[in-house]
């Protein structure tokens, strides 16, 4: 030990240093809990400004005319006003619908590659891209979906129609072909990469079923499908209609459907699947038997998280679904849905008129859904992870 | 000057009592639980001044909770409940008007990973004098020449105080933690397991560092290995289970332990 | 389940998986189909097309760029959309035309379009330029042509100027109270713009179109004038790029059916700067309270769950309560307050910068406050104990090495937040947009940044020119062009996040606190 010993630090500053401490906690907890209080006041805003609708003498609404089937809040002088909420609530849910049912295999499906025989490199791109096509904005998903997309479907019904045919019998068929290629090229085609490759080869099948579409609808529809349908069943077909909005939603529901899917299927526990194939199984045999009903849960939730995007979602909806209020379980026809109301008729409802107060009961009705729904995936998906931890403690 | 401690058995018990005027830190009735979980059941023991004392014992004993009791880390963690005391000093630690900031300034801290941050060498000496503040930089810059000197490390690092020090190797980086620690000036230094992740050369050198800081300060050292603690310690306490179960001098407790607890320890690991 | 993945597939697996992997691909064709889509269509409108002559069977002539072409129904064969311009001389722009009609179609040199004030496009010939001086014709009527161009060019600018950023504060002020210096300024500036009007009257263009009728075009209406069939490939080239310069330059004309975006992409710029200056305190306060400072009990948890659930509360919610507390609430009581003069007239009682900035702040919020605490989860727990056992407060502790360890994720945070807010419409359609606001909130008038003021934005001027434009037609190529720039800024900043965020996990690669 060489020199000798610095002096000591000065207490002044220690006191100094003590109120800094002191304030800066008390800002930061005030910071924090202010902003957990707005945030959570949102709900609490929608109730009080809904309440005078059923609770207070003079602006009030019987449940029954809210029941409705007759949505027509602005008329012309002389006409009652009918608030019937049902065809509101019928769009949004027709809406989600569709767009599940678009999403829910694609986005399943994609998990199912990505987390069982994707390579993991390929996997940890595959994921920003999917993420990517989730910040699309909803705006730019509605357009293309009403104004292209909706016309060009309309003019080629037939061919997009024989496209849900047409897309999965291709994969099938490009499986079949692949098991009887030489070991040479299979090894070049990898099935880990088969998300990629496949691609030209629908694209190739899309356009060949396009191209060829026209002659088959006038061999079997008398050259016009929607004048068949028509005829037919009766149906009308609306340029912006469920299948549009399905699609479009759909394709904007997808990418958070498949990021929790998959993060619940590789929070299986490996040693679960290695156990069935040890057994004997194909790796698609121990997915359905063994790791499908394991994941169950989480996919569960991913699921509900996607429907909750789903009502919630107001520019597609605004923009490929015409807007018309109508409750038909036909899927060539328009909705109506209540994000896309509220959005429409709100700046030009009178503040604290009935009209008004309405409109914050639909999205009272939104916010209660999906903070509801979030809040039922996230509990399912605590308890899974918990779940997991034990079966990986026990393995 | 300082007195040199003279022990004295407690009423012919395996555990050696001190002046309380020899000693730097006294532990009394500590008990201490996370949550339902006792981890501590009164202890009591006393920790003389400029000496190094070792505590030893199974895994789990409860000898790091122990040390890091010392300097109230355990503050940190909401479920963990307290009893007992404890003095620096004369004063208790847990009294309302202790600032805690500068308990952990006076009794240092040397953990088991080194854990330098993510700045210059210079910067992680500095940290703690930057934080009493109003210093000078001609004065910070002896101070830090003194810290890393009294480190062992001055001369390894000196023409590259600016690089950063996630460039050091693992026993440097200890020896700077130890240097950053050394230039607040602490009258304690805890160690837990400081050489346990380090390899054989650089565990000497630690070894040598705390002979050599005895002079300036008290040293509680924590260890599994029982030749360090022979080679390091004047005392040793062996902790079983929360309790403590023999406190002597070293070379008394390895070579004739009082009770057959500590035999079996230290047979076991010495085998 | 990552050891589970191997590349090759066994024999027996079946064909479903075959399904799983075409769901992979159909989604990334998708993905990428809508990309191509909007790079094609919107940067393939600013280049220059060529210019067709068509003439039919029956002896019709027309000029025109082809659009597209469709089949007509019943498989009578297909048709083909032409733009043909020339409003004041048809009544319409748009021209039908089946393409078993179609005698022959070429590409003649010397066909022109105009680009005009008044009247859209003109697509025709150019026979002379006629001025005070006397009268231009052929060749070297064209080359006139664009040297008075480039004059007339300059000589709006200076006249804009002189509009926008003196007359018109110079009438607010004199508004507020009559000053002879004022008045004199006003006259003056009048005066030279009376100049300028003089300088760029005066001059005719001869035009005919390609079926001969005649029009006398005033210069002063024409602000551009080329001839597509006749332009080289460098040519066109540099065309293009000066017409993505307008685009992003210049504002809206001819009901947004021609012109810029530069109103909309000042406005969404400004909004979202307004946005991330409110929502990174909170947010980065909220991240640091629920993970340092909270007691981690379960109200702290219920907190978490409770903020994480907010970030899929549809944004149109956010935008009722934007327009029930921000604007009739907040915004009602400050016009009663400060502005009681104006009213009914709303200053703040209505959509703004200021209100929409708040409620989009509002919505991101989460984004921030989840980034920063995964940010501050991932600093190990020896860096805190480190600092505190060297006698640091807590504070001290988190300023000093957390915080500067947490950077990287709270600038991630607010990307994301940033790259949300930019794309979102639905809640300002209750707070904040306008269709048309060619001024833009900043100005040289205190107080400089006018909060209360409507203003464009990238995302809703999309929606309002697809849906409430009246020729959705010709819009679209502007559409398209608008679309594009919109995903062009959110895509960079994603990717931007999520380098920053792959960058992090290399660089620290240490296991999460919780």
């Amino acid at each position: 030990m060489t020199e000798p010993l610095p002096p000591r630090p000065e207490p002044r500053r220690q006191w100094s240093r003590r109120l800094r401490d002191r304030l800066a906690t008390l800002l930061i907890t005030a910071g924090g809990l202010g902003v957990v209080a707005a945030v959570l006041a949102i709900g609490v805003f929608l109730a009080l400004e809904v309440a005078p609708l059923f609770l207070a003498a003079e602006a009030s609404l019987g449940w029954g005319e809210l029941w409705r089937e007759y949505w027509q809040p602005g008329t012309l002088p002389g006409e009652t006003p009918a608030y019937g909420m049902l065809p509101l609530a019928w769009g949004t849910l027709k809406a989600a619908f569709w767009a599940l049912l678009f999403a829910i295999p694609l986005a399943l499906g994609a998990a199912i590659h990505s987390a069982l025989y994707m390579p993991p490199r390929l996997r940890s791109r595959l994921k920003p891209t999917l993420e990517m096509m989730e910040a699309m904005p909803g705006v730019v998903v509605g357009f293309v979906a009403g104004l292209v997309l909706a016309p060009w479907v309309e003019r080629h019904l037939a061919g997009a129609l024989a496209l849900a045919l047409v897309l999965p019998a291709g994969m099938l068929l490009a499986g079949m072909a692949w098991t009887r290629l030489p070991p040479g090229l299979r090894r070049r085609l990898l099935p880990g990469w088969a998300g990629l490759w496949l691609m030209p080869w629908l694209a190739l099948l899309a356009t060949l079923s396009l191209w060829l579409s026209p002659v088959l609808e006038g061999l079997l529809f008398n050259g016009d499908l929607r004048h068949w349908l028509a005829a037919r069943f009766g149906l009308d077909y609306a340029s912006r209609n469920a299948l549009i909005v399905g699609l479009a939603m759909g394709f904007a529901v997808i990418p958070g459907i498949y990021a929790l899917a998959e993060d619940a299927l590789t929070g299986v526990p490996a040693s679960l699947g290695e156990g069935a194939q040890a057994l004997g199984a194909t790796r698609w045999q121990s997915l359905w038997k063994v790791v499908l009903p394991a994941a169950a849960p989480g996919v569960f939730s991913a699921v509900m998280i996607g429907a909750g995007r789903a009502v919630g979602e107001t520019m597609i909806v605004l923009m490929a679904s015409g807007n018309t209020a109508l409750m038909t379980l036909s899927p060539l026809e328009g909705m109506r849905s209540m994000a896309a109301t509220i959005a429409i008729e709100l700046p030009e409802a009178v503040p604290g008129g009935v009209h008004y107060r309405l409109l914050f009961l639909a999205a009272l009705a939104l916010f209660a859904f999906t903070f509801l729904v979030n809040t039922l995936a996230e509990l399912v998906r605590a308890r899974l992870r918990r779940r997991y931890r034990r079966l990986e403690a026990a393995t | 000057m300082s007195v040199f401690p003279s022990p004295r058995p407690a009423a012919g018990g395996p555990i050696i009592d001190f002046d309380p005027a020899a000693c730097c830190l006294e532990i009394e009735g500590l008990s201490l639980a996370y949550g339902e979980t006792p981890a501590l059941r009164d202890l009591s023991l006393r920790v003389p001044r400029h000496r190094v004392t070792a505590f030893i014992g199974p895994s789990g004993c409860g000898k790091s909770t122990l040390l890091r009791a010392l300097n109230r880390l355990h503050d940190l963690n909401d479920e963990v409940r307290l009893a007992g005391s404890i003095r620096l000093e004369g004063q208790d630690i847990h009294a309302p008007e202790v600032e805690v900031a500068e308990l952990r300034r006076r009794v240092g801290m040397v953990f088991q990973a080194p854990n330098p941050f993510p700045m210059s060498i210079y910067d992680n000496v500095a940290f703690g004098l930057r934080l009493q503040g109003g210093m000078r930089k001609r004065q910070m810059d002896d101070i830090v020449e003194w810290a890393l000197q009294s480190a062992a490390l001055w001369d390894e690092v000196k023409e590259r105080l600016g690089s950063s020090a996630w460039t050091l190797s693992g026993g440097q980086q200890q020896r700077l933690v130890i240097a950053r620690t050394l230039a607040v000036r602490p009258e304690v230094l805890l160690l837990d397991e400081p050489a346990s992740a380090l390899d054989p050369i650089s565990t000497l050198k630690i070894e040598e560092l705390i002979r050599n800081l005895k002079s300036q300060l008290t040293l509680v050292l924590v260890t599994h290995n029982m030749q360090q603690a022979a080679r390091v310690s004047d005392y040793t306490a062996f902790l079983q289970e929360g309790e403590l179960v023999e406190y002597g001098a070293t070379d008394t407790l390895f070579t004739n332990p009082r009770l057959s607890r500590t035999e079996n320890y230290i047979t076991g690991r010495m085998a | 389940m990552s050891r589970f993945g191997r590349a090759r597939l066994p024999r027996g697996e079946g064909p479903w998986p075959w399904l799983a992997a075409g769901s992979v691909a159909l989604s990334l064709l998708m993905f990428s189909g809508l990309l191509l889509l909007l790079a094609v269509r919107g940067l393939g409108h600013f280049w220059p097309a060529p210019l067709s002559l068509v003439a039919l069977e029956d002896g019709r002539l027309l000029a025109g760029q082809v659009v597209r072409e469709e089949r007509l129904p019943g498989g009578a064969g297909r048709e083909r959309l032409y733009l043909t311009a020339n409003r004041d001389l048809d009544g319409a722009i748009w021209s039908w035309v089946a393409v078993d009609e179609i005698a022959e179609e070429s590409h003649p040199r010397d066909l022109v379009v105009l680009e005009r004030t008044r009247w859209g496009s003109f697509h025709g010939r150019l026979l002379a330029l006629e001025d005070a001086a006397g009268r231009v014709e052929g060749e070297a009527a064209w080359q006139a042509l664009q040297e008075r161009l480039g004059e007339l060019e300059a000589l709006r600018r200076e006249r804009a100027h002189l509009r926008d950023r003196v007359v018109v504060p110079l009438v607010r002020r004199l508004e507020r109270g009559a000053d002879a210096a004022l008045a004199a300024e006003l006259g003056a500036a009048n005066a030279r713009i009376r100049q300028l009007q003089a300088r760029m009257g005066g001059t005719r263009l001869l035009l005919e179109s390609v079926d001969g009728r005649r029009l006398e075009q005033p210069l002063e209406q024409v602000l551009r004038a080329w001839r597509p069939n006749a332009m080289s490939a460098p040519r066109k080239l540099a065309a293009w790029g000066h017409g993505v310069w307008r685009f992003l330059s210049e504002g809206p004309r001819a009901a947004n059916t021609a012109g810029g975006v530069w109103p909309a992409i000042f406005g969404t710029v400004l909004m979202v700067l307004l946005m991330s200056v409110v929502v990174t305190p909170f947010g980065v306060l909220a991240g640091i309270y629920l993970n340092e400072v909270a007691h981690q009990g379960r109200f702290t948890r219920l907190v978490r769950i409770a903020v994480r659930n907010l970030a899929g509360v549809p944004s149109i919610v956010y935008g009722v309560f934007g327009l029930g507390v921000f604007v009739y609430g907040i915004g009602g009581t400050l016009d009663e307050w400060f502005f009681a003069d104006q009213l009914p007239s709303p200053t703040f009682g209505t959509g703004g910068l200021l209100w929409a900035s708040l409620t989009l702040a509002l919505l991101t919020l989460p984004v921030v406050i989840v980034a920063t605490e995964e940010g501050l989860a991932r600093v190990p727990d020896h860096q805190r104990e480190g600092a505190l056992a060297l006698g640091a407060t807590r504070v001290e502790m988190l300023t000093r090495v957390v915080l500067p360890m947490t950077a990287p994720a709270m600038l991630t945070g607010v990307i994301l937040a940033v790259a949300r807010a930019a794309g979102e419409v639905a809640p300002l359609m209750l707070v904040g947009v306008a269709k048309l606001a060619p001024q833009v909130p900043v100005d040289g008038e205190f107080p400089f940044l006018h909060l209360e003021q409507k203003f464009m934005h990238l995302g809703y001027h999309i929606y309002d020119v697809a849906f409430h434009g009246g020729d959705v037609e010709a819009a679209l190529p502007l559409v398209y062009a608008t679309a594009l720039l919109l995903v062009l800024v959110i895509l960079v900043l994603n990717l931007t996040a999520i380098f920053l965020r792959h960058h992090l996990r290399a660089r620290h690669g240490t296991v999460p606190r919780r």
